[in-house]
């Protein structure tokens, strides 16, 4: 009832469910993307089949979002439309219950002070004669006044990138920063694929490995969502290992669990924050799957 | 290049078949008017001249329409997810019924397939709170909770992750959105029960 604005906003997303438990849907489902190295290793061929291996590393990364928690400000013509619309609506409705009975309260008050009142006439409408519609509007008015909502835009939080409270009405994506060779960068979590595991299982390890372990992030679906290449400098490449490929996983976070010190440095960013943190490539790549509605 | 290829294939063959049918039909008036105890009017050269029905495929005679479990329950591929429900309630209902034509729209801008689109029974919650002077309990509000299903046939895989965001990202306060598999349980949910017929059915069985 007299919940503060943030515990009642809007979703609670349910959970997903998904019919198929089989293996290795995410490296099938991939029609989209261009390249398909040659010979990559499906896990459900036969353990006597020799498998070509291919060049490419492969990974998985976690597209995690924070979906938004209150609806954004409207915009100036949004919002005269928006009284327009409350005022025609109002024009062409018809009284409700309450405004019937604060009518029919008001006509009994004429009538009673008319002076040839006679009470028996009256019907009976024992509880309304007590408790008048007036009455009802005025300890609403006085719940209204004891509830305090909570604050929809706080400066503070807004401006601390780590916080997962931050910035309620925009979606924002986990960043972390990941040892990649021989430097630091930020990057979408990501972890190396390994044999015998879906490229979804594998994103979900890279979750759980970033961040702490309570963290729910509901997975959207078992096809990656973008892809991005990395062939590495030409003096570092050799007969087996050209480059890498990184598979992204949409995922949301479907608790706003409170915040454990997490192993590796965190951001949540929005997507006009997001490239200032990666590489331009990687930032190209990423841009494309990352909805901002 | 649709119509560069009928181009092509029409002339030869539709213009063989023209000249074929032309001899039998001659040969036919020909053999009709020897032995002369037809009648005439019958063997006129347009006779039976508007006739097309013939022409058309066999259809199977139409059946009376089979009002329960019109539609196969899909199960899931390798690359498609079967039967889903999506599921939009909340208390307003203007807007659960605006989130759930979004919903429908939008599955036919992306080409899936919706199976049906139907709304289940409101419910009413009836919040009663304590009295401040006394233990009565009195009705303070009732609250209606409003159901709509969107039924997808089936749904790629690919797509799946796509859609699900958009339609998170386009999801309005107060409305809560669920996406399960249809089983047949929540199919038999939309009927009302019948109790004299499990009565009857139970009598049977005893």
């Amino acid at each position: 009832m007299a919940a503060p604005c943030r515990k009642m906003a809007s979703r609670s997303f349910s959970q997903l469910l998904y019919c198929f438990n089989r293996t290795a849907v995410g490296s099938v489902g991939c029609r989209r993307f261009s390249v398909t190295p040659v010979g990559r290793a499906r896990p459900q061929a036969g353990p006597a089949v020799e498998r070509a291996t291919s060049p490419w590393t492969l990974m998985a990364a976690v597209c995690l979002q924070r979906l938004p928690v209150i609806s954004a400000d409207e915009s100036p013509i949004e919002q005269r439309f928006k009284q327009m619309m409350q005022q025609m609506e109002l024009e062409k409705s018809v009284l409700s219950d309450h405004e019937l009975r604060l009518l029919e309260d008001a006509d009994r008050m004429s009538r009673k002070q008319a002076g040839d009142y006679d009470s028996d006439e009256e019907e009976g409408h024992g509880d309304q004669e007590i408790m008048l519609g007036q009455d009802l509007e005025d300890t609403w008015e006085q719940r209204l006044k004891n509830f305090q909502p909570a604050p929809r835009v706080r400066a503070d939080v807004d401006k601390d990138l780590t916080s997962v409270q931050r910035c309620l009405a925009d979606s924002l994506v986990l960043l972390a920063e990941q040892q990649v060779g021989a430097e630091k960068l930020w990057l979408l979590p990501q972890a190396a694929w390994q044999e015998g595991e879906t490229l979804r299982q594998t994103a979900e390890r890279a979750l759980g490995s970033v961040t702490a372990a309570d963290l729910k992030a509901t997975f959207l679906g078992n096809a990656p969502c973008g892809v991005y290449k990395y062939k590495l400098p030409k003096a570092a490449r050799t007969e087996s290992s050209v480059g890498t490929k990184v598979f992204f996983f949409k995922a949301v976070l479907a608790d706003s669990a409170p915040a454990k010190a997490p192993n590796t440095a965190l951001l949540w960013v929005k997507k006009s924050e997001v490239q200032k943190y990666l590489k331009p490539a990687y930032a190209m790549k990423v841009d494309r799957f990352i909805l901002s509605l | 290049m649709n119509h560069m290829f009928r181009k092509r294939c029409f002339p030869r063959a539709v213009y063989v078949h023209m000249l074929l049918n032309d001899a039998t039909q001659t040969e036919l008036i020909l053999s009709g008017c020897a032995p002369g105890n037809e009648r005439r009017y019958k063997g006129t050269p347009t006779h039976g001249i508007g006739r097309w029905k013939y022409l058309l495929p066999k259809q199977a005679p139409k059946k009376k329409k089979d009002r329960n479990q019109t539609k196969q329950i899909l199960s899931a591929t390798d690359t498609a997810h079967g039967t889903l429900n999506v599921k939009v309630s909340g208390y307003d209902m203007t807007v659960v019924e605006h989130y759930s034509q979004y919903i429908h729209n939008l599955c036919n801008r992306l080409g899936i397939d919706v199976a049906e689109s139907y709304a289940l029974p409101t419910k009413s919650t009836e919040v009663m709170l304590v009295q401040d002077q006394g233990n009565k309990t009195y009705v303070d509000a009732v609250l209606k909770t409003h159901q709509r299903v969107v039924q997808l046939s089936s749904l790629n895989a690919s797509l799946c992750p796509v859609f699900v965001d958009v339609l998170l990202k386009n999801q309005p306060e107060g409305v809560q959105l669920s996406v399960k598999e249809h089983t047949e349980a929540d199919f038999q949910a939309r009927f009302k029960a019948r109790p004299e017929l499990e009565g009857l059915l139970a009598q049977i069985s005893q």
